[in-house]
Order: structure tokens, then sequence, then C-alpha cells
């Protein structure tokens, strides 16, 4: 598509609101509009799906601006100076990922997230579905990665000692008249497109597999390599797998700006001190354009595009035990995502959603009840047991497409020193294993042009994960006390986790000691109480442990505080 | 791995299960109390404000006091207990007898018993239970939390603070947090009359001008890192908040009094039967459950109001369960009628003896004025009058029902009628 | 004049009516005479049971459950509240100990309502 049908096209759908101009190998979208849902769609018009010629989004949003990037309080020189082989920019899947596969070369390697923990934005707010990619054909780097890197799984998995399940995916039709039709669909992307495991199984084999999935359902594409992982889970076994082979990992910290000069950047500079790094990886999810910026190459753009989620009591999760959606006609409608679906988690808890809604905003987690309405009204077509009274929580992620709705996997176009890891959406997670070691190759190739990177002898790929006492027998368990009594002692009544677990994780490679940090690593709050029980415990084994006072643990960030004081300032306090 | 056996099996060492273990014991029973928790006492280690034991010592006493009374009678029989000690399994033998699998600090104990005593206590509600949108920043506290925050780490979890739902367990922490120096902008409610008992809203909420707004609710709660403010919005009779009504409350602090769910994880585990109304057990006038040697009672049962009660039902578990033998049993059920919430006991066994059977039941809404009929088989074995009843304060009745020859086919009823004013209730 | 109360003396909530006629006080709705004497204090010196906890000097319980003997007036809630505030209970007492005799010379004394400082080893 040449610039000047975009701008007909622009013309025709805005009048004359929007227009093209093509720049450095992208197409640069102008004009002005208070209405973010306007701006999408006249990028999106300006795009080609796929394409590596990119839309930035150069219209002036005139509606509520949206917040500026949070920023971590702290501030010190802890990084200041470093002059590390690879920055890596965020700490979600991709980062993580890369950073893992980097520690197999001698490199040193930096990740920093300005979150608390890792996977706080989109790698920890999604479903956790590893994909089969039977919605992909060729042409797109999603497609390029989706087998393979489903297929390396298993293996990644049990090397990093995280919990995968390959439950399989139903997508379920309820009209006969469809049967044809998908089988032609299933069969083009077994041959053409390499999906080799998907099938079709009669609406009667389905019911017999998942009882109380819609019982009207006349057939279903079954895709058997689909799985499910706890995506934060995997995240943090990454970055502490790297961590273990001699990469840091510095959170709280937020690259501000950058000093690029002749194609190269020169320093990177955080609220920690500036840094000096030889190669930048750019995996800062929906900032990739924000920190594209910084770099000086700027040639996509991210529309953030929100999904909720809701998660039912593990007593639902006994209604099914896989993962399944109901379609209807629009197979290739307009809508990007997935379209949600149910799935069964690793922790036997039933997931369902997400939705998709365009957003400005970022940042924005908050949750809303049209969400979970829409997800419900939805999804009760795949299983009509569904019942909102068995809803424990739910939450909101941001997801991270450019316009072209494909993965940014490239060098810098203009500088020099620079990966970028962009436009990372669904099946990001999935495909996260693949892309890394290609990224981590790029990064070494680009690194190698000057200098020899030796490979690192003493990599360790095994990570050990701590130990899940709740699903041990009686024997294993009762080995496990005796060597160390705190595993006996249960602390969260709903999940089952010991002190000695929590302890575990606050001793662990990538030590976030808050109660948001340690229910991300071993659940404490994650069950039906949500916390309510266990919160003041685990508030006490932090404290303890870290031998500060009760009211000095957080939530999650440095302000997010839980309690203001003793209630006796009997020593001197602020207030008679 | 250690194997043991007793008689008596009792879950939970706060109120309920520490009456049903020294009744138990008193019956003739072997005893073993099992307790998640450092300490015996349940939640009421945490309530430290008086007014429990009225009806059973005729003394306002706090919850700790009325405790470790109770703990004090098992020290004295030297009836065995375990805390930190947590159940993840039970299993029901062919003999009819159970195996408990524990976990503490000493390791896994199996341990086979006769009958078992399930007083695991309830839970509250949660702010997402309630449908409460927007971020998740600290600050959002259900009350038992911040009670324990308060009253057994000795923090401050709140300065300016908002407090949804006037249970009973809200309006104490409304005062609570007050006495503590904290501000309490207002109690709000969704339904259109209070949840707590009468007496906390004057001793807790008006002897503090806290003011308490019926017919709203929370709807959104802003603030990444804490808690910065909440909206709250008018509500309509269906309790659906009506949209346009919304207004911003700024507070630090979100504190949650919006209902208590029966804790029956353990008991469902078995297959045992519940309530949908009480979201306990179902169970007959010995609180047997629908599995023959399962007692339940406390607020595992159905969340009582008063301490008082939960003592007096565990004692009747205990006993039973300590008298328990494997014989069959006969029901007929009790209809609680359209006006009132649940009766418990739901049935009665009629191989059983019943002459001295504690009922406990709900009014749905409040009653003003009117009389109570039993009614067995059409015919009235009691008639009460109140001059007012309320969904939140349980009543309760002690009625002989082996005086009207229960069998198979007899029909227990409750059924309330409304006299019009001036017709005379005392 | 004539007054709406509510008891609270115990859970049932007796809605009460005092009416003081110059030295007689008539009292209406009561169930019983705690009720009764709890209305015609109300009318004259209002009185409450505080409930709080003390500062200890044990970190495995930081505070301990106390309460006053006996109701004091309703005014001087806050200044005992303030005067609590100022205790740290060092040795460990146990259910029913006085902590502070005769408070504020409010005549009542401030007692233990736990024995949690006896259980160390938790």
């Amino acid at each position: 598509m040449n610039i000047s049908s975009i701008n007909k096209k622009l013309k025709k759908s805005f009048g004359g609101k929007f227009s093209a101009l093509e720049q450095n190998g992208s197409v640069f979208v102008r004009g002005e509009s208070s209405d973010w849902g306007e701006i999408v769609s006249a990028c999106q018009t300006a795009a080609k799906k796929f394409s590596k010629t990119h839309v930035v989004n150069d219209i002036l949003y005139t509606g509520k601006a949206p917040e500026p990037m949070r920023i971590p309080s702290v501030k010190d020189d802890s990084l200041d100076g470093k002059a590390p082989d690879v920055l890596i920019i965020g700490g979600g899947i991709s980062g993580a990922s890369i950073a893992r596969e980097l520690t197999k070369w001698k490199l040193d390697v930096l990740l920093v997230d300005k979150e608390p923990d890792l996977a706080l934005q989109a790698s920890g707010r999604n479903d956790g579905e590893v994909h089969p990619g039977i919605d992909l054909g060729k042409g797109s780097l999603k497609h390029k990665y989706i087998r393979r890197a489903n297929r390396m799984y298993s293996d990644v998995c049990r090397e990093l000692d995280v919990p995968f399940k390959r439950v399989g995916q139903y997508v379920l039709f309820r009209s006969s008249a469809l049967k044809p039709l998908i089988y032609l669909y299933a069969f083009w992307r077994k041959k053409h497109d390499g999906i080799e495991d998907t099938k079709i199984i009669s609406g009667k084999e389905l019911l017999k597999r998942e009882p109380n999935l819609n019982p009207e359902t006349k057939f279903a594409m079954y895709s058997p390599s689909a799985g499910c992982v706890c995506p934060y889970g995997l995240t943090i076994a990454y970055a502490e797998n790297a961590v273990q082979n001699g990469a840091q990992v510095s959170l709280n910290t937020a690259v501000l700006s950058m000093d690029v000069s002749s194609h190269n950047i020169l320093s990177v500079k955080t609220n920690r001190g500036v840094i000096f790094p030889k190669l930048v990886i750019n995996a800062a999810g929906v900032f990739a354009e924000d920190i594209a910026s910084m770099a000086d190459d700027r040639f996509f753009s991210i529309h953030p595009r929100r999904g909720t989620n809701s998660i039912l009591d593990q007593k639902a999760g006994a209604y099914m035990h896989s993962i399944a959606s109901v379609k209807d006609l629009h197979i290739h409608g307009k809508n990007h995502s997935k379209g949600g679906g149910i799935l069964h988690t690793v922790h036997d808890n039933l997931l369902i959603g997400p939705d998709a809604v365009e957003t400005a905003e970022k940042e924005n987690t908050q949750t809303n009840a049209e969400s979970i309405k829409t997800v419900f009204d939805k999804q009760t077509q795949t299983m009509p047991e569904l019942s909102k009274r068995d809803i424990i929580t739910y939450f909101t992620g941001v997801r991270a497409p450019t316009f072209e709705e494909d993965f940014i996997l490239e060098p810098g176009r203009n500088t020099k020193n620079l990966i970028h890891v962009a436009g990372i959406q669904s099946p990001g997670l999935t495909t996260a294993p693949a892309v890394a070691v290609d990224i981590a190759r790029l990064a070494v190739d680009m690194l190698g042009k000057s200098n020899t990177i030796e490979k690192n002898n003493n990599y360790n790929p095994i990570r050990k994960g701590i130990p899940v006492l709740r699903e041990m027998d009686d024997e294993t368990r009762e080995k496990m006390i005796e060597k160390n009594p705190d595993y006996g002692e249960i602390i969260c009544r709903c999940e089952q986790i010991s002190k000695g677990e929590i302890l575990d994780a606050l001793k662990s490679p990538i030590c976030v000691p808050t109660i948001d940090g340690i229910k991300k690593r071993v659940r404490p709050g994650m069950g039906r109480c949500q916390g309510g029980f266990c919160s003041p415990l685990v508030t006490k084994i932090i404290a303890d442990f870290l031998s500060v006072p009760l009211y000095e643990v957080r939530k999650s960030s440095a302000e997010s505080v839980i309690n203001f004081g003793e209630t006796k300032k009997n020593e001197g306090g602020d207030e008679a | 791995m250690t194997t043991e056996s007793c008689d008596v099996l009792v879950v939970g060492g706060g109120p309920a299960g520490l009456a049903a273990a020294v009744s138990a014991h008193d019956s003739g029973a072997k005893v073993l109390l099992i307790e998640r928790e450092a300490r015996l006492g349940g939640i009421l280690k945490q309530c430290i404000h008086d007014g429990f034991g009225l009806h059973r010592f005729g003394e306002q006493l706090s919850g700790p006091e009325y405790a470790e009374r109770f703990e004090d009678e098992l020290y004295k029989r030297k009836i065995e207990y375990r805390t930190l000690t947590f159940v993840t399994k039970i299993e029901k033998k062919e003999n009819g007898r159970f195996t408990v699998h524990t976990v503490g600090r000493n390791g896994v104990s199996v341990l086979d018993t006769k009958s078992l005593i399930l007083a695991t206590g309830c839970r509250e509600r949660t702010a997402k239970q309630v449908f409460i949108h927007g971020t998740r920043p600290a600050g959002v506290f259900t009350a038992g939390t911040a009670q324990h925050f308060t009253n057994i780490l000795g923090l401050m979890p709140a300065k300016k603070c908002v407090i949804l739902g006037s249970g009973d367990i809200g309006l104490i922490m409304a005062r609570r947090l007050t006495l503590e120096g904290a501000q309490v902008l207002g109690v709000y409610e969704a339904k259109p009359t209070p949840s707590g008992l009468t007496r906390n809203l004057h001793q807790c909420l008006y002897d503090f001008d806290i003011p308490l707004h019926l017919s709203h609710t929370v709807t959104r709660v802003f603030g990444v890192d804490r808690l910065e403010a909440v909206e709250i919005s008018n509500v309509d009779e269906k309790m659906t908040p009506i949209p346009g009504t919304e207004t911003i409350v700024k507070c630090d602090a979100l504190i949650l009094s919006v209902g208590l769910i029966p804790e029956n994880e353990l008991a469902e585990s078995i297959g045992v039967k519940l309530d949908p109304r009480t979201k306990g057990p179902v169970c007959d006038g010995q609180c047997m459950t629908s599995i023959d040697g399962v007692f339940s009672c406390g607020n595992a049962l159905h969340v009582n109001d008063l301490v008082d009660y939960v003592s007096q039902n565990a004692e009747q578990a205990g006993k039973s369960a300590a008298e328990y033998s494997n014989k069959e049993r006969k029901f007929v059920g009790i209809n609680p009628g359209d006006d009132l919430l649940y009766a418990v006991p739901q049935r009665l066994n009629i191989n059983a003896d019943n002459g001295k059977t504690d009922l406990y039941f709900r009014v749905k809404n409040d009653e003003n004025n009117c009389v109570l009929h039993i009614l067995c088989g059409g015919k009235e074995i009691l008639k009460k009058k109140y001059a007012f009843m309320r969904p939140p304060e349980m009543e309760n009745l002690t009625i002989d029902f082996n005086s009207c020859n229960l069998n198979e086919n007899s029909k227990i009823e409750l059924r309330l009628e409304r006299l019009g004013k001036g017709d005379g209730v005392k | 004049m004539t007054k709406e109360l509510v008891c609270i003396v115990c859970p049932r909530s007796c809605r009460m009516t005092v009416s003081a006629d110059g030295n007689e006080t008539v009292v209406t709705g009561n169930s019983c005479k705690r009720g009764k004497d709890f209305a015609v204090r109300e009318m004259t010196d209002p009185r409450r049971t505080v409930c709080t906890t003390v500062k200890t000097s044990f970190s495995y319980a930081p505070v301990l459950p106390v309460r006053v003997s006996a109701p004091i007036p309703k005014n001087r809630i806050f200044d005992l509240m303030r005067e609590i505030n100022k205790i740290t209970v060092s040795k460990k007492i146990g259910r029913n100990d006085i902590v502070v005799k005769n408070i504020l010379n409010l005549g009542v004394d401030l007692i233990s309502t736990s024995n949690v400082l006896k259980h160390e080893n938790n």
C-alpha cells in the first residue's frame, strides 16, 4: 500500500482529519482528535497486517491526558557507572527469558524493571495459555515462532521447575453447517501452516471429555498441544535462573532518558544512576515505543489494549479441566485477540476472559463491572454452569500490540546498539522461549562484531523451585518437615502454604519481601479468603526475616503502606 | 509418621471447638482437639471488646476472657489438644471410622477416630466478592484483618477510613479505630436496614457521632499504592448501584464488614451436604451432618451473632459425638416457612432423643408485633410472641419434640403470624 | 423531658423511653432491672466500659488486651485512652491482673483480659 492510497482511505473514512506521511520507512499518521477510538481506527486504516512497514501514531490526542508513566520513588546510585554488555529494559516474560538465554555466554547482563517485582504488567496479567497456533497463518513472526516455542515448553518448564500442563484446547461450534468449513480450515492450517496437531472431534466426544461444556456443541476443534502455565511464575523462574547464572536484576529501576550520539546509545539514565551498556534490549512492553523514542529509533507505535480476567474458586475448577471457548461464524472478526475463553489453571482454578478494549492509558489496570459482565455473558455460552458467585478475584492487564498486530524482533533501524522485542502480545508468552533463544543469538552476533564472545561453561539451565508441600504425599511431606519444621506450620489455610515455603521465597535469588512478592512466589493470599487470614501472619514473617518493625512491611511498592505505625505511640510518635 | 486413635476428634480450637471438646470429654469420650493457629481461642483472641457471655455467665466479658474460660476447662480436664496443626485430609473408612491426616511442626500424623466434630468457623467475604472495582491498593481490609492488625499486632491500618457494611465486626472496628485515634468517616450499608446488633449501632457509632448511611455501597476504589478514595453509590431495592449517584470520598482505608461465610471445605471434601441458606451443613437435632459420625457446630454450621449460642450448640455437638453409635437415622424436615431466613437444625432424627432440641432461626426481614407458631403434623406445639424480630438477631428456642410422637410423616413447620397494631404484645 | 434510648446492657437491645418529670424518672420498654438502671444513669451520668490494648515489651505479643473494671464517664473515654497509651507492660501478667490501679482517679482499675503473655512459645 503506497502512501497516497493510505491517504485516500483516511480521507474517505475520516474526512480531512488525518493524513499519512512516509518517513524513514515508516508511515506517520498525523492529525488531532479527542476520541482515542478514532485515533486507533485511523492508524489501523493506515496499517497493513503483519507488515514490516510500521504505522507511527503521531496524532495529537486532545482527550483526557493519560497519566504519565509511574516512576518508582527510590533514588540512589546503586547502578551508577555500570557498564554491562547487555542492558535489558523490562522484566516481563520477554526480558526475563532473554536474560536467561544470554547467560549461556560470558556476558555481563543487567535487567532493569521499573516495577517492584517481575511480571507486574502484561506478563503477569494474562490467562497463562500456551497456545497451539491454530489461529495463525504464515507470514507473521507470531506464526514463525508458535510451533517451535510450544514444543519447547515441556523442556523449559522442566528445567525451570515451573508447573506446566498440556491440558488441550477446544473450540466449540454449535452449528453443524460449519463443519465442512472448519474441517478445511484445520486441514489448511496443518498442510499449509504446519499447525500439525489440531483435529476435529464430535460434540458427543467433547461432552464425554468435558461434560459441563455447552451441550449444544455440534463439534469442536481440538488442539492437544495447548497448555497452561503460571505466567508470572515462569517469568520469575527465568529471571532467577538468569541470576543464578550471573545476570543482575534491578527492580524499582526506571529508564528516564538516553544519551544517543552517531546512532549509538552511549548511556542510559535511570533513577538509580547512569548505565553505560554496550547493547540495549528494548523489552519494555507498553512502553516499548517510549524506549524506542528515547533511543532515537521510533519507527512503530503501541496501542494499549486492556483485557480483564476473572479467577474462580478451585471448587469451580472441578467443572472442567482444559481450555475451551465457543466460536460462532466470524472466525476472522475485527477482534485481534483470541476472544477469550475458559481455562483450567495449573493451580486448579478456572480463569475466565479476557475481553479487549482499546485505551490511551498504558498503566490503567483498574477493573470495571462491564468487563466482567461481557466476559461472563460470552463464556456462559461455553459453559452454562459458570457462576459469578465462584469469582474470588479479577484483574486487568494491558496488552502492547503494534498496529500491524505482529511482533517486532529486530535491531534498531536508526540506532545500532539496540534490539527491539516489541509489540509482544498474545501469543507472546507462548513464543517467549524460542524468541529468547534467537534474540540472545542476535545479541551475541552484534556484540561479536567487536569482541569474541565465549560460551559460559558454568551455565546451569536447572533452577530448583520452592517445594510445594501441599502436593506431596504424607511420607515425602514428613521427611521435608523433619528436615525443616517450618514446612509443617501452615500459614495460608486456603492454599495450604507453610512458613517454610514463605521463608524459601524470602531466600530466593530475587527476593521481593512484600506481601505481593510472596504471594506471587508461593501463593499465600491467592485463595478464597484473599489473604484475610494470612496477611497479618505473612507480615510478621517478613518483618522478622528483615528485622524491621511490622509497619515497615509493604504490600508492593515503597508507597503501598499497609499499617501507618503502631497504635501505641508512647515512644515519641507524631501525635499525643 | 505417628498414628493415634481417639473417640472424638474436634477440628478447630475456637469457642465452638473448645466447648465441644469439653462436652465430649464430660460425656466420657477420649477427645483430641486440632487447632491450626498458634493459640487456642479462634477469632475471640482478637475480639477484645466486651459483651460476650451475658447469657452464659451473666457477665460482660471480652472475647479473650470468654475463650480463656473455656480453655481453662480444657486444661483442667487435661484434654489433649494440638496447636499449629492443620488437617489436610479426612477419609471415611469402611468400618465407619475416620482417618484424619494432619501436618504440624512435628511432622505428619494420621489419626483414627470414631466421630468427628467440625468446628472450623467462618471467613469474611472479600472486596471482590461484593464486586468492588478499580485499582488494587494497600488499605482495603476485611474488618477481621484490620482487627488482627490492630488488636493482636498493635498496628494502625487506617487513619481516615470508610467502613462498608454494618455487620457487627464493622461497627466494633469503627469504635476501635476511633478510640485509637483514627477518623471514621462513615459506615455505608447496601441494605435498607442495619446488619449489626442495635446496641452496637448505639455504643459503636452514635456514641462517637459516626454516621450510618443505609442503601449506599462502595462501587470503586482509587489509588495505585495506598487507597486514596472510594466511590460511593446509592443502591435501589435490589441493592444494585444507581448510575449517576456516585460520590467520591477521600480516605486511606476501606474496611469491609460484608458478611461471613461458614468454612466447610473439609466438610465438603467428605461429601457433607450443605444448606444453601445457611451455607453450613444440613444437620439434625444432635448436630450430626448428612454423613454419619460427622458433627458440625458454631459458625461452621451457621453464622451466629452471639458466642453464647455457639457454646450451647457446640456442647450439644460434643455430647452427641461422644454418644455416637452407628444407629440408623430417620428424618423429618423442619420447614422454616416463607418469613424465616433459615432454621437450624434443618431436620430431626426420629430415632434420637429430641426432648430438648435447641432451635435457632432468623427472620428474613424486620418484623414487629408477631407470633411464631411451631406446628408438628398440623398441631401447634409452641407459640411465642415477639415485639420485634430483626434478621441480625438470631432467635433461639428449646423445644420438646418427643411430646409430639414424631414419625416419618410428621411435618414440622415454623409459621410467623403478623399481628396488627395494638394487639397487645407485651 | 422524654428521651428514646436503646439499651446497650445486653444484645436484646431494648428500645426504651425515659421521662424525667421533676424528681421522678419513668422508664418504659425495658425488659429488666438492669435496663432501667442503665436508662436512669444515661440521663444523668452516662458511662461506658472501655476495652483496648496496652503496649508490652514482648515481641510475641506486642499488645495486651485490657479493660476498665467498671464503666467510666463517657466524656472521659479519650482521656483514658491517652493515659493507657503511655503504658508499657513488661511483666508477664495474666488475665484479671491489674495493670493500673485507680486509673486517672476514676475509681476503676485497668485490668488485663488475657493470658496471652503467658504463652511465649508461639
